[in-house]
């Protein structure tokens, strides 16, 4: 394919992947995507593999494909059909994640063609399970909540009415679930109509031949990226703060072995997948593996399957890298992936100590909770992650207040969140001095207060609250990160562990400090 | 035979990079438009505003609309003042933490910009609103002094108040003004729940600091400008209306892109008078492209940036995309050929300027032909004192050989790989706000300015099925043309939030009058009469629960023809509506224009259509790896009724024109050129 081919169709497929994503974060209802914006789109050939997605959150990535994979594989798709899923042992991640999956089919020469898939992914506030928000501290992925196979909920353009009332009955917010998943569907026929106007537009071969030519594109660049780092072996090991049962340390651990111009990524060594839920399935650990190496590949490559093409990940069956069903995984997706990336990049640091970054706060500060609302009549489950400090870069200060690696959703605004639910914040800011001192400070955590106005059943899942993000070159840690209740009526503040579930009743306010990011380099006394 | 009606005479103001525009519409009905440029002045840009009346002989007195880069420059380079931000206490870093995402997903050298109100000036008042509006921790007197205080030792020049749902009770806003003055703060106080008294609290934030971070800077500006000019001067904004000094002064945000919009505002003008107002505009200058879809009228949106930050306030909804000019071409290590983001400016520009050595799309323009290095716009006569700007074939060729060779072609090929390229780059801008939103290009009319936009326009009308293309008359001050357009104008909002099963419009009515009492208010105190100004209303609307809305418009309808309107408005952005889902109310919407006198333009009775005398030479142009003979015509001696088949290449003062083969240009009654297959 020539250079002015392939940048043209490399513009062509991510806009399609770019109009489904702001088509969605437009239509949905749920505050987790309309003002968060946790969902992901990407575009697919029609083999299933991943050509291009929108710049949306990495944790969703290397995940993506393997939901199209597992539609393909039991879901018979025709024209017109949607596929839907989110069992994380089946193509999913874990259970909020619901993944649409919809073939694209031209007509050409009298007959229907597989031109390609699009998908999206959406995390939703509540899918049911022990508690509300869905992110329980349970022991197994029945707990967790509703388990959706790969199938049909769309068949020929007309809803399954029946499957999704199966669902909403199982969703502690019904209405939510139903507005969110139509705009996924919306999301998705756009999408395709997109994909096949494209190929009227040019032909299924030719549309196909550039879809291979943009995968080997993202493979040629990610090789010259690799390439340019030293050959060797490069090991490094972190923790996660407890599995969400106790508090017994979780130890990641890889071995980085650059070999030419290819990565393998060992993660032999790494815990035995836990009884709590910080089990990262394959799929996740795949997509912070494709973060790094998108990240260190650095020029405009499309993050598609290409970039995995030189790349070899060794995780374990059975450990808290690779966990196997029915293990819990809630917390495998949104903290497990974000310390797989901290030792990813610990160990790439010894190769390229002039590019790569000291840990950022590792946690996305998972707040659930759900109850009644009594003033507006009516049940509330919500979801939100809070950033923190991101590490100091070899030239750089790190950012405070701000979601690093796997993820980038927004924060509701405080007004929003007031309008909706029955809280109200008192307090939102940036944690001072929490960033590792270093030549370069690492970035400030987040201080963020929330007054409960009604009984609620919370959850937090969070990490690096005994742990630290670690400095680089002789950087400081940041400081780990504070859960706080102050009860109504008392002055002082409990704290809380990392992973805990809690009944907060009204006037009960929780507070949450995230962690700050490493220092690089030593102080400058 | 009737008097000539005489109107009085206007003048267009744009200060651009390299020039400052003037044109000045005539006084009488057939005068001829007059063009003038002087070079811009960046150290002190009134100067050549003031430089350049002078030499067009022009008094006070006269109308003179303004568009000012004076404020938009203040914060892209962060020279406004020092602005302390008061907030609700526990809330001083909202401004800091944004919206908490990053800008770049995988750049890890990434971050985000600096507040501009710095974490020292930020100060915390202990005082709460909720969201009923109720005050449930009153602001005490003590209290309000104790910020106030705290805000003057720090010596600042400008304030921004912004406390959580001061929109919906702007009490406590209002003392803790009252208490800034009190204690000594000069006129530079502003309230975001006036400002913009919208919810959402770091876009409401964020909004009110720029305006009082470029206050101070705006009124010196505007200040020495209408003393030198007297009454008559009036500043473009950026939702394409215009407003007296006195109007800009309070509030000086909306002074941000008036220059851009004053080329929407002239293309649509121009287009709309030859019969086609149904358009979009291609804005191509040297390092971006500015596009903009006009459905019969110049649309607006409240929720655009300026350098990272986010600003609530109407503008025209330009949509903008990193391919210009001077756009750098390059191939990726995967063997991609990029061009853009980058650019070479206006300095070193492009290779064939001369001083620098990057290809440029400029570089690949000229080695295909389309550019002629002897009729090079009317810069080199505008230089020619100045050492001149001529193009040089050679630089242009050196440049892009090693992109040739990368890809194993032809110059020739490279150069048109480059170009195809950014006119992917622009085509993808347009189908974003036309396809994407639901609007079908065919049924629509490119008009190509700024420097470059018309020597692209028939190329990506071609790509996108847009079936014709005009260029106006002076495509290169198209920006100052547009601001004699002007009406003066003034637009406010306000949250109403209206939910739920009681959804009643009165409670929108009320918020309406408030704010039209405001704007008549607000019009007459600038000194143009609010009683003659027409009000135009609309109303933000979303389902229950969405955060996303859509602006709708409003005139005294019923609660049915509302909520169809917004259903209709919404399967046309979207593709789909939910009748059954009930609407909420966020915002009310309210826009007074009071309409200016504006001379026609003249027509010109067509001739034939043999344009022969404004050939001037023939020359090669390539298309499609084939060199054609293709003739270049000077556009200033076409007249109407003229044709001009393609391949061919128009040249003129301030831009140059591409006709490709199988296109012709026709010469129309207001001498634009009509392009099509």
């Amino acid at each position: 394919m020539d250079a002015i081919t392939l940048e043209i169709f490399k513009s062509l497929f991510s806009a399609v992947a770019e109009e489904m994503g702001a088509a969605l974060g437009r239509t949905g209802l749920s505050t987790n995507i309309k003002e968060r914006r946790d969902y992901s789109c990407a575009l697919f050939d029609a083999q299933g593999r991943m050509v291009a997605q929108a710049a949306h959150l990495p944790v969703h990535l290397g995940s993506m494909p393997a939901s199209v994979a597992a539609a393909i594989e039991h879901v018979e798709l025709g024209p017109g059909d949607v596929a839907i899923l989110n069992d994380p042992y089946l193509g999913g991640t874990h259970l909020p994640d619901i993944t649409l999956v919809m073939p694209v089919f031209v007509t050409q020469d009298g007959r229907e063609s597989i031109a390609g898939y699009v998908a999206n992914r959406a995390h939703h506030a509540d899918i049911g399970g022990a508690s509300p928000g869905s992110m329980p501290l349970v022991t197994d992925l029945f707990q967790e909540g509703l388990v959706i196979p790969p199938v049909k909920l769309v068949e020929r353009g007309v809803i399954d009415r029946q499957l999704l009332a199966l669902i909403c009955r199982n969703v502690r917010t019904p209405e939510e679930r139903r507005g969110d998943l139509t705009a996924q569907i919306g999301c998705a026929q756009l999408g395709a109509r997109r994909l096949a106007e494209t190929v009227d537009q040019y032909g299924l071969e030719e549309v196909a031949q550039h879809m291979q030519g943009l995968l080997d594109y993202s493979e040629t660049m990610t090789r010259d990226a690799i390439r340019r780092i030293p050959s060797g072996r490069y090991a490094f090991q972190d923790v996660l703060d407890g599995d969400g049962l106790t508090d017994e340390p979780v130890p990641i651990r890889v071995e980085v072995i650059i070999e030419g111009d290819t990565l393998t990524a060992d993660f032999s060594g790494s815990a035995p997948q836990t009884a709590g839920p910080v089990n990262a399935v394959l799929a996740v650990t795949q997509s912070a593996v494709l973060y790094v190496v998108r990240c260190v590949a650095g020029e405009s490559a499309p993050a598609n399957q290409g970039c995995l093409a030189p790349v070899r990940i060794v995780a374990p069956e059975g450990s808290v890298v690779n966990a196997t069903r029915p293990a819990a995984v809630s917390a495998g997706n949104v903290e497990t992936s974000q310390r797989i990336v901290d030792v990813l990049f610990g160990a790439l640091a010894q190769a390229l100590p002039e590019r790569i970054p000291a840990a950022s706060q590792g946690t996305m500060n998972n707040l659930a909770f759900g109850g009644y609302d009594p003033v507006r009549r009516r049940p509330f489950a919500y979801y939100e992650t809070i950033g923190g400090g991101m590490g100091a870069r070899p030239s750089l200060p790190g950012d405070s207040a701000i979601h690093t690696h796997m993820t980038n959703t927004l924060n509701t605004p405080v007004e929003a969140l007031e309008f909706d639910l029955p809280v109200r914040v008192r307090e939102y800011s940036i944690r001072r001095g929490s960033g590792g001192r270093g030549r370069h400070a690492g970035g400030d955590g987040v201080r963020r207060s929330l007054e409960f106005l009604a009984e609620a059943d919370c959850t937090i899942v969070s990490d690096r609250r005994t742990s630290r993000p670690y400095g680089l070159a002789g950087g400081e840690a940041g400081a780990s990160g504070r859960n706080l209740i102050r009860r109504k009526g008392y002055d002082v503040d409990e704290e809380t562990p990392a992973k805990t579930r809690i009944a907060l009743s009204p006037g009960d306010v929780l507070t949450i400090e995230t962690p700050g990011g490493g220092g690089w380099g030593e102080a400058v006394p | 035979m009737p008097a000539t009606p005489r109107v009085p005479a206007v003048v267009g103001v744009d200060i651009g990079g390299t020039f400052t525009d003037f044109v000045v519409l005539p006084s009488e009905r057939d005068g001829a438009l007059r063009v003038h440029k002087v070079l811009s002045t960046p150290d002190d840009p009134a100067r050549a505003v003031l430089e350049g009346m002078r030499e067009l002989g022009i008094g006070q007195g006269v109308a003179v609309v303004h568009g000012s880069t004076i404020a938009t420059n203040a914060v892209l380079e962060r020279k406004g003042a020092r602005t302390a931000l008061v907030t609700t206490a526990g809330f001083e870093d909202v401004l800091e933490i944004g919206r908490q995402d990053r800008p770049s997903l995988y750049d890890l050298d990434a971050s985000r910009p600096e507040p501009l109100s710095p974490r020292e000036l930020r100060f915390g008042a202990r005082e709460r609103i909720d969201s009923q509006g109720a005050a449930i921790e009153p602001l005490s007197d003590a209290g309000a002094r104790d910020v106030a205080r705290r805000v003057l030792d720090a010596g600042v020049e400008s304030v921004a108040v912004c406390l959580l749902f001061s929109f919906l009770n702007p009490d406590h806003e209002r003392r803790i003004r009252d208490a800034l003055i009190e204690a000594g703060a000069g006129t530079y106080v502003y309230l975001s729940s006036e400002v913009l008294p919208e919810y959402r609290e770091y876009e409401r934030t964020s909004t009110t600091v720029v305006n009082a971070y470029i206050a101070p800077v705006v009124h010196r500006y505007l200040a020495r400008l209408r003393n030198e000019l007297g009454s008559g001067l009036r500043i473009m904004q950026s939702s394409g209306g215009s407003v007296t000094a006195e109007g800009a002064m309070a509030r000086p945000i909306e002074t941000i892109s008036g220059g851009p919009a004053g080329g929407v505002v002239g293309a649509f003008h121009l287009a709309r008078m030859a019969g086609h107002p149904q358009m979009i505009c291609l804005d191509m200058g040297g390092t971006s492209t500015d596009v903009c879809l006009c459905p019969n009228r110049v649309p607006e949106t409240a929720a655009w940036e300026l350098g990272g930050l986010p600003i609530r306030t109407p503008a025209i909804d330009v949509y903008s995309v990193g391919a210009g000019g001077g756009s750098i071409a390059r191939i990726d290590a995967g063997g991609a050929l990029l061009v853009g983001p980058e650019s070479a400016g206006a300095d070193p520009g492009p290779a064939c300027y001369g001083k620098g050595s990057s290809p440029t799309v400029t570089d690949a323009n000229l080695v295909l032909g389309r550019l002629n290095a002897g009729y090079f716009q009317g810069r080199s006569q505008l230089d020619a004192g100045s050492g001149g700007l001529t193009l040089d074939p050679r630089r242009a060729e050196e440049a892009l050989a090693p992109i040739a060779q990368r890809m194993g072609t032809s110059t020739m090929e490279a150069a048109e790989g480059v170009v195809r390229v950014a006119n992917a780059n622009m085509a993808r801008a347009i189908r974003v706000i036309s396809v994407e939103r639901g609007h079908d290009p065919r049924d629509f009319t490119l008009v190509a300015f700024g420097g470059a936009g018309p020597l692209h326009a028939c190329d990506l009308a071609e790509a996108l099925g847009i079936p014709r293309v005009l260029v106006p008359l002076f495509p290169g001050v198209l920006s100052a043309q547009g601001m004699t357009f002007a009406d003066v104008s003034r637009e406010y909002s306000t949250t109403v939030m209206l939910r739920g099963d009681g959804l009643d419009l009165a409670a929108a009515d009320e918020a309406l009058a408030g704010l039209l009492e405001r704007g008549r208010r607000d019009l007459d105190e600038m000194g143009t009469p609010g009683d003659a100004a027409v009000a135009h209303r609309a109303m933000d609307l979303r389902y229950a629960g969405q955060s996303h809305e859509l602006t709708v418009p409003y005139d005294g309808e019923n609660l049915d023809q509302v909520t169809a309107g917004f259903h209709e408005a919404h399967r046309t952005r979207f593709g789909y509506a939910d009748d059954g889902r009930p609407v909420e109310i966020v915002n009310v919407r309210l826009k007074l224009v009071s309409p200016t006198d504006r001379p026609e333009p003249p027509r010109n009775a067509e001739t034939r259509p043999d344009a022969g005398a404004a050939c001037l030479a023939t020359l090669p142009v390539v298309y499609q790896g084939v060199s054609h003979d293709a003739k270049l015509y000077a556009r200033d001696r076409l007249r109407a009724g003229n044709v001009v088949p393609g391949p061919a290449v128009v040249v003129q003062y301030d831009s140059t024109v591409a006709v490709p083969p199988g296109w012709a240009a026709t010469v129309d009654p207001y001498l634009n050129l009509v392009m099509a297959r």
